[in-house]
């Protein structure tokens, strides 16, 4: 194998590549990159086992065949030489990585291409296609309430299913829970849902572009995306998702409504002094204001007041820090509508006025 | 100028045992997790102490020993009823109050002469009050550092009061057998002793290089700073946070590990029923090791939610215990629940969780248990920890 080609246009994709790799040790085929060289193309594939990733890139081509490498070598070695075009040629059981320009050369070992694990695969007439606005968007508004806790795997990822005209993602750590349902235009097939890891939703995040569409298949081990020369996989997590349904509260009692920039400033000051392991912070409700502090500890205690529109009785209300900021940080509106019943039942964050999607959480005790 | 009184328990597990039951009395008593197999001693009485059984023997060489002893098993939540009890009787003379562990404590004194006046005076108020509260006795050792405090609170047991005073700390560590310098066993001992330094008086004139050089940095600071009656950091800085803790120092080296897997059950439920006693709750814990060459590591654990019940802690101490021990023969082990709060909050939940619903039964039994036996409802203990009947042994 050797070809030539521009050291950014590689190293941007080689970085991409070291985003999947999570194995750092240099003897794994999966801590390699795998790269193949044919008709002036370039193919680059990762994996971590779970999640599958290849691209193409154009590179001129002097001899065809396919190798993979050390892909954390590979990128730091990238990192580290100027711009420009690079020669990378196969030797025995090494590449030599040489700038045209300098006279350095790298030579790093590999590994041969057939160990690379097949990556999964599915007919490219499964795949619908959905704006990647909203895809995006869907996603920001949930995957942060993925729960990280292993015993309830289940619960590992977002819940991603078809809804008439369109389609719900639903994420929850059994504390607070995140939904969207959006109505999405297109060919979107029936299918069970499933459970999509959160790694390969916050690399379509960070990664896919904003404008255009996504191509998503699925089939019932696997997640497939697609969007520019790009193609994403990742393996479901099996497991019944929760009956999410259930806890979502059909009506609940008392509203009240506030300016989401305000409320978040005054939580941030707040913070200061939240109680780090319980991250406790009161809500004090009353007619048109909210009164938010912290826990009384040692060292100190904060407190700032908001004005909101409310009617109903005073009420005290305990929430962990977080589960409140993490929604209204990926809210996309300038008020939010916040609903309860009681003081220790779910409470409901809602934009105003109501669009598609909606946050729950549960209050802690609080006192 | 400090002033450091030690405080401990005489032989507090079988004192316990024979203040609820004067039938015992004067007997050799053995307290100690106890199923055959497993088990090591957790206290003995004095009477005991002469058939040659110590703390952290395991179970099965005490009864070769002392085969007319009584065999008890371990009724932790009455112990921490009744250390409860005496540490807030300590905490009346003092707020600087560092509970040791079950039955020692370490208080400051410094500055409270016009209160309690005398450092005898104020001893001997605080051993009456412990008996008349408890029928528990005591042994105080008073000295400028909290290191020579607790040594001087091991020479006159039980009931015993040594009193050292500033200027006489290292006097005081001269006139001592060498068996007496805390923090080094057996096998250290017979190291120094082949190197002729067979008396306190002799380790005294070695330099602290040379020690060094014999012993390690760690081991070599350790015993130069002790035998001059300096404070080698025992209790080391103080946590920021509250903790509780509970610590074994082995007469001889343990490197066998169901020895010490009892040790940390034992442990674990100490500090469960502690927690529950101040209503407290944790997520962390820290586990402590010194090696036979005075390497000493901690390392701790924290958890996704609180400990519920001395199981989750036992089984976070088997994992560090794990993946921190490297086999070598341990001269000390430390368990501790660090970061204690207030009961912790609780937070709603969503779904209802089969899991967490079955931990927080056997805890609440747990519970249940400790209140029943705190409130005199009888002896209720693992069936894990009861003594197995001799006849019941398997023959070899």
């Amino acid at each position: 194998m050797k070809f030539t080609c521009d050291k950014n246009a590689f190293q941007k994709e080689i970085s991409f590549a070291q985003e999947i790799i999570s194995s750092k040790s240099a003897v794994s085929v999966v801590s390699n990159v795998y790269l193949e060289a044919f008709e002036n193309t370039l193919v680059i594939r990762a994996t971590d086992i779970k999640i599958g990733f290849e691209t193409r890139i154009p590179v001129e081509v002097q001899e065809p065949g396919g190798i993979t490498v050390f892909c954390d070598k590979l990128g730091g070695i990238l990192g580290s030489i100027p711009e420009g075009t690079i020669e990378i040629e196969q030797k025995d059981n090494r590449i030599i990585i040489k700038p045209t320009f300098k006279k350095a050369q790298f030579s790093l070992k590999t590994i041969s291409s057939e160990q690379f694990p097949q990556l999964p695969d599915i007919d490219d007439d499964k795949y619908f296609s959905l704006p990647a606005a909203d895809f995006k968007a869907m996603i920001a508004q949930t995957v942060f309430a993925v729960s990280d806790d292993e015993t309830r795997y289940f619960m590992n990822g977002v819940f991603v299913e078809r809804a008439e005209e369109g389609l719900v993602t639903v994420a929850t750590d059994g504390r607070r829970l995140a939904y969207v349902k959006r109505t999405l235009s297109g060919n979107i097939p029936d299918f069970k849902g499933v459970i999509v890891p959160p790694k390969i939703l916050s690399l379509i995040l960070r990664r896919a572009p904003e404008e255009g569409l996504i191509d998503v298949a699925i089939n019932d081990k696997n997640i497939f995306v697609k969007f520019g020369l790009y193609r994403l996989s990742s393996i479901l997590i099996e497991g019944q998702f929760p009956n999410y349904q259930k806890v979502v509260p059909e009506s609940q009692k008392y509203e009240l409504s506030f300016k989401r920039s305000e409320f978040l400033e005054a939580l941030k000051r707040v913070s200061i002094f939240v109680e780090q392991k319980s991250r406790r912070t009161f809500f004090a409700i009353s007619e048109n204001k909210i009164v938010l502090s912290s826990e009384e500890s040692e060292v100190g205690t904060a407190r700032e007041e908001i004005s909101c529109t409310y009617e109903g009785p005073e009420a005290v209300i305990a929430m962990n820090y977080r589960y409140i900021d993490e929604p209204l940080r990926v809210m996309d509106c300038e008020d939010v509508l916040m609903r309860y019943t009681e003081t220790s039942r779910a409470v409901t964050l809602s934009p105003l006025p109501e669009s598609d999607y909606f946050h729950i959480l549960m209050p802690m005790q609080v006192d | 100028m400090r002033r450091y009184f030690h405080i401990d328990l005489d032989a507090f597990f079988a004192s316990v045992e024979s203040i609820d039951n004067p039938e015992l009395h004067g007997k050799p008593l053995i307290v100690g997790g106890a199923s055959s197999r497993r088990g090591v001693v957790s206290t003995c009485s004095y009477e005991a102490r002469r058939f040659g059984v110590h703390s952290a023997m395991p179970i099965a060489e005490a009864r070769r020993l002392c085969p007319q002893g009584i065999y008890l098993p371990v009724r932790m939540e009455r112990y921490v009823e009744l250390s409860s009890k005496v540490m807030s009787i300590y905490a009346d003379f003092t707020p600087e109050l560092i509970r040791v562990s079950i039955d020692e404590a370490n208080l400051d004194m410094t500055g409270t002469e016009r209160l309690w006046g005398s450092p005898e005076e104020a001893a001997a108020a605080i051993k009456k009050r412990v008996r008349e509260e408890t029928g528990l006795s005591i042994s105080v050792g008073i000295a400028p550092n909290r290191y020579l405090a607790k040594i001087a609170s091991g020479i006159r047991k039980p009931d015993g009061l040594v009193l050292v005073e500033p200027g006489q700390e290292a006097a005081f560590m001269r006139g001592l057998e060498l068996d007496k310098l805390w923090g080094a066993g057996v096998k250290t001992r017979g190291r120094l002793e082949e190197l002729g330094l067979d008396t306190m008086e002799k380790l005294c004139s070695v330099g602290r290089e040379t020690l060094c050089q014999l012993f390690g940095k760690a081991g070599g600071d350790f015993l130069f700073m002790g035998s001059h009656g300096q404070d080698p950091g025992i209790y080391g800085q103080e946590p920021k946070s509250r903790s509780i803790s509970a610590e074994t120092t082995f007469e001889r080296d343990v490197r066998d590990r169901e020895s010490l897997e009892s040790v940390l059950l034992g442990m674990a439920e100490e500090l469960c029923a502690r927690m529950y006693d101040e209503g407290l709750s944790s997520r962390t814990i820290q586990l402590k090791l010194r090696y036979e060459d005075f390497e000493t590591l901690g390392a701790r654990e924290t958890m996704r939610g609180p400990f519920i019940g001395s199981a989750g802690i036992y089984d976070a101490a088997l994992r560090v215990l794990n993946r921190k021990w490297d086999g070598r023969p341990l001269r000390l082990i430390g368990l501790g629940l660090a970061n204690l709060g207030a009961g912790e909050v609780e937070q709603g939940s969503l779904f209802e969780d089969d899991s967490d619903r079955a931990a927080k039964k056997s805890a609440a039994v747990e519970r249940a248990v400790f209140e029943a036996s705190k409130r005199g409802l009888g002896k209720i203990t693992r069936a894990r920890l009861v003594p197995k009947p001799e006849k019941d042994k398997p023959k070899k």
